[in-house]
């Protein structure tokens, strides 16, 4: 059985406290492990950001769509969530690593965001649909850090 | 987000507490960079109560201590939660930056 949550909200920043509520009340219900609720409010904070901030080239309201959904089959159970946005193309599956192993001075400051998203979570897809980024992440059910 | 602000021996150290996030990130890089600009070359971050950081928040600590670095400075991370330490871990931070089990051993090493 799929159970499954979605939220609409505008590209505005200040829209990321009311996914964050949902996320947190979306694990309360499904009794996701807290290390869960934390990667997957990070991750949906790093990937609307990215949206909000650079998705789009001019300065309309737009809507941004997040599903969530438990999927207990086929083993392990995991959480899928999906972020539908209209904005300009963008996969980030496609982006680059930064360098994480430069010393202080040279070290980047951007493409952390995106990096995090790759490792925290188990699964990233990317399709681009009617006009629409569709951005797949995927958090198998358990409490074992990712590195 | 809440930053408390205490003196030892020749360090600051700074307790950050809740959320460093978008909106909160641009606040304590001003105040590290604050910091460093008066002089302080000794820094630790009392992370005991910090519950969430995102890339802005680690950003900011990049853009602090690559100052306080060419300044001659040192910056420590004390008390970081597991999934903080996870954060650090995954953004290659773990390297760049001296991370202590708590605050006495960061300022021990100073």
């Amino acid at each position: 059985m799929n159970k499954r949550v979605a939220i609409q909200v505008e590209n505005d920043l200040a829209e990321l406290e009311r996914v964050s509520r949902l996320v947190d009340a979306f694990g309360a219900q499904h009794d996701l492990p807290r290390r869960v609720v934390f990667e997957l409010n990070l991750v949906l904070d790093e990937v609307l950001t990215n949206v909000m901030s650079y998705g789009y080239a001019d300065t309309r309201q737009h809507q941004i769509i997040v599903r969530l959904s438990v999927m207990l089959e086929p083993h392990p159970a995991e959480v899928v969530i999906e972020v539908e946005d209209d904005g300009r193309p963008f996969d980030p599956t496609e982006a680059e690593v930064p360098a994480l192993d430069s010393p202080v001075e040279e070290r980047p400051v951007g493409g952390l965001g995106i990096h995090l998203v790759r490792q925290l979570m188990d699964g990233l897809t990317y399709r681009r649909q009617q006009g629409k980024n569709v951005l797949l992440l995927r958090r198998v059910i358990d409490d074992r850090r990712r590195l | 987000m809440e930053i408390h602000e205490t003196k030892q021996d020749a360090a600051v150290i700074l307790s950050v507490k809740g959320r460093v996030d978008a909106s909160s990130s641009a606040g304590l890089e001003q105040r590290l960079l604050g910091l460093i600009e008066s002089g302080e070359r000794r820094i630790v971050v009392d992370c005991a109560q910090l519950d969430y950081i995102s890339s802005a928040g680690l950003r900011a600590l990049l853009v602090a201590v690559k100052r306080l670095n060419a300044s001659g400075g040192k910056m420590a991370l004390g008390d970081l939660k597991d999934e903080i330490r996870e954060v650090f871990d995954i953004a290659g931070f773990s390297s760049i930056f001296s991370i202590y089990p708590n605050t006495d051993a960061a300022l021990g090493k100073m």
